[in-house]
């Protein structure tokens, strides 16, 4: 069976995300709500995509398909070595991500780690800098990425856009949003172990 | 001079110079326990390292020294024959993220393994202990972002300078600054390094290694618990190769090593006057400890000990109310599985609450089965796939990670109790069941999850708040009694009265 256009990012999308409604798939491909959701419904009357729960996900065909045709990209494109090696990267970065989450989440008053109630202004734009630190290391991660699969490219501006948010005052953009900065960044290490195909 | 230290019962030297690690093993010579002997590679070393870029004049001479003077001790020689190997590992007591943690076997070169080999008479041991040796080593120098990469040269000395100089530069890697950044610790104390002669928790069937509790850190209760791997080093739990046993195994498999260990634990808490954690490592059914600190506690892990010590006369019951926080107090009115509970196991309370439902061993699973009933969602580990069943479950329990993995921001995000992090919990979600402790649980069993104390136990179980708890209760009375006020307050306020006046005068 041959995707054809847009199939693949859509398809993506859904391997990287897990069960996601249009809005989100618009998000993660970039293409438009109407262009997606007719994707979505070719995608599911082939028996790749199903709907349940009110959310979009593949089926086990589906799966199969995004793993053939994403080890086919990266073959056709020839930068294994290259994601490879960003992905090693990625590896030190995300423990350091994992850790500012909890740190926004947590902090430890007494010693004993606290529901952050963000009353304390000075203690977040503490995280939010580290933040924005790792943020800047990572930059050359995404464009290392971004070089060798253009695909990649769609990370970086919804990380920043995300990081963006919680710094002008959304705080749900770190960690309690589709769009969080933490779901993106999940969402990004799950496609790398896709695109890979290094099992969980 | 100072830059390396004797690890002596006799030391005098600060935990600023040695690292609260060294000064911990130290603490335990003195209790008369036994420590494999070593030396410190101190502070005032790694932070004449980090600013200079190389180790200070004078560094090689008394490493040289010290390591002579191991060989003198032990009867063996790093590098030669018999052979000498040794841990190395960094010198806080708490890990610090980033930070490079312990090279296991270090010395082992092609001759020395051979050596060992024939003195053993047992080459699987020699080979395993080496290929440990090599996998430590490189994980902790090959460090990617600082390019460090380097091959493992086969002469031991290089080795340990190697080793030493790759906790040193780890001190400064951005993940350990971002932690010193959060929890308010300077950036120039710089680590020790703590060396010491291995000793081999994978030499044989009566060999092994674990953590301990001088009481249950969870409930602070007052048996001891932790975790052991029998026939297996450190290393292991890290790469999760070997499941973990509750440390009650122990008593069973190597009843002296027990006795001796609950005899250790017992020493070390009077000397702390408070709960202790140590680790340890046997060999051959002989005994090592390798670490001890005062144990981390759940708030009504916290308040039982302080009430406990007090009944039992270890500390004054002044002492009990400046142990216990308000904030302590707090945790302690969270809702908790009951003590009479059936409990099947405990990990790491990532996000505190209670919450019982049937066992869901797949997203799929959590959601269909969440249309009509409470559910636990049971997994590895979690990535995106998950978010519908985690938004659908009242629980999550997880096998691999820690408070800061995906499954528990995720959690805390969504505000629902998580355990994360239980050791021997298999998830089979192609047959749809769990297994942990030795138990087969099916899908749709009912269990119940407490994310504050970090244990899940089978059915519904009983839970308790801090309201009928008579631990937070007694405390509080002993508040009164301190403070000669009995109107109507908040607990906050009860407690800090007692505080208050207890600090005023002296203590």
């Amino acid at each position: 069976m041959t995707l054809v256009e847009n199939q693949l990012p859509v398809l993506h999308a859904l391997r990287c995300g897990g069960y996601s409604g249009t809005a989100r798939v618009v998000l993660a491909t970039g293409l438009a709500e109407f262009e997606a959701e007719s994707v979505l419904i070719d995608l599911a009357s082939e028996g790749l995509v199903t709907r349940e729960f009110g959310a979009w996900g593949l089926t086990s065909a589906g799966k199969a398909a995004d793993a053939a045709r994403i080890t086919e990209e990266l073959d056709s494109a020839g930068t294994r070595a290259e994601v490879t090696a960003a992905y090693e990267r990625f590896l030190v970065l995300n423990p350091e991500l994992l850790e500012l989450c909890t740190a926004w989440q947590l902090r430890p008053v007494d010693g004993v780690p606290t529901v952050n109630d963000h009353d304390d202004s000075g203690y977040d734009e503490r995280v939010l800098a580290r933040f924005a630190d790792l943020h800047r290391r990572a930059g050359p991660v995404l464009s290392a990425l971004e070089a060798a699969l253009p695909r990649f490219g769609r990370y970086r501006p919804r990380l920043a856009g995300a990081l963006g948010r919680a710094r002008v005052g959304e705080l749900e953009y770190i960690a309690d949003d589709t769009a969080a900065y933490h779901t993106v960044w999940a969402e990004l290490h799950e496609d790398l172990l896709a695109t890979l195909g290094i099992p969980r | 001079m100072n830059l390396v230290r004797p690890l002596s019962p006799l030391s005098t030297d600060s935990a600023e110079l040695v690292g609260a690690k060294a000064h911990g093993l130290m603490l335990l010579q003195r209790l008369g326990l036994p420590v494999p002997p070593g030396f410190v590679v101190t502070t005032r070393a790694c932070r004449a390292f980090l600013a200079g870029g190389r180790f200070p004049s004078g560094f090689a001479r008394e490493l040289r020294t010290a390591v002579a003077g191991l060989e003198a001790a032990t009867g063996r020689s790093l590098g030669g024959t018999p052979p000498l190997a040794v841990s190395v590992r960094s010198g806080a007591s708490v890990s610090m993220p980033g930070m490079m943690n312990t090279v296991l076997g270090l010395g082992l070169t092609t001759e020395a393994t051979a050596a060992l080999a024939a003195e053993t008479g047992d080459s699987r041991f020699a080979l395993d202990s080496r290929r440990r040796f090599l996998a430590t080593f490189a994980s902790a120098t090959n460090d990617i972002e600082t390019r460090w990469d380097r091959p493992v040269p086969d002469d031991a000395a290089r080795q340990l300078e190697l080793a030493i100089e790759a906790v040193f530069a780890s001190w400064n890697t951005p993940r350990a600054r971002t932690y010193r950044e959060l929890h308010g610790i300077a950036d120039d104390l710089g680590t020790a390094v703590v060396v010491q002669a291995m000793v081999f928790g994978n030499r044989d069937e009566h060999s092994g290694t674990g953590v301990a509790f001088s009481r249950d850190p969870g409930t602070g209760e007052n048996t001891p618990s932790g975790d052991v791997l029998f026939g297996a080093q450190g290393d292991d739990v890290v790469s999760g190769g070997t499941t973990p046993l509750p440390l009650a195994c122990l008593a069973r498999r190597e009843p002296a090593v027990w006795s001796e260990l609950l005899e250790a634990l017992r020493r070390v808490e009077a000397s702390y006057r408070e709960a202790a954690y140590v680790e340890f490592t046997y060999q051959t059914g002989e005994l090592s400890l390798l670490q001890t600190r005062r144990a981390q506690l759940t708030g009504a892990a916290a308040i039982r000990d302080a009430v406990d010590f007090a009944d039992e006369r270890l500390i004054t019951r002044s002492e009990a109310l400046l142990r216990v926080s308000p904030r302590h107090l707090d945790l302690a009115r969270t809702p908790r599985i009951a003590p009479t509970a059936d409990v099947l196991a405990s990990g790491a309370g990532a996000s505190p609450g209670v919450a019982t439902g049937m066992i869901a061993t797949t997203t799929e699973a959590a959601v269909r089965m969440s249309a009509g009933a409470e559910v636990i969602l049971a997994r590895p580990e979690t990535s995106p796939h998950d978010m519908s069943g985690l938004a659908a479950a009242a629980g999550i329990i997880t096998a691999t990670g820690g408070a800061a993995s995906h499954a528990a921001v995720v959690a805390r995000s969504l505000g629902k109790p998580a355990v994360v992090g239980i050791s021997g919990l298999v998830v089979d979600d192609t047959h749809g069941a769990i297994t942990v402790a030795g138990r087969s649980i099916q899908e749709g069993t009912i269990v119940t999850v407490d994310g504050g104390t970090g244990r899940i136990a089978l059915g519904r179980a009983p839970v308790v708040t801090g309201a009928a708890d008579a631990y937070p209760n007694r405390l509080l009375e002993w508040a009164d009694d301190v403070s000669g006020d009995r109107s109507r307050r908040d607990d906050a306020g009860r407690l800090e009265a007692a505080r208050t006046k207890i600090r005023a005068s002296g203590g």
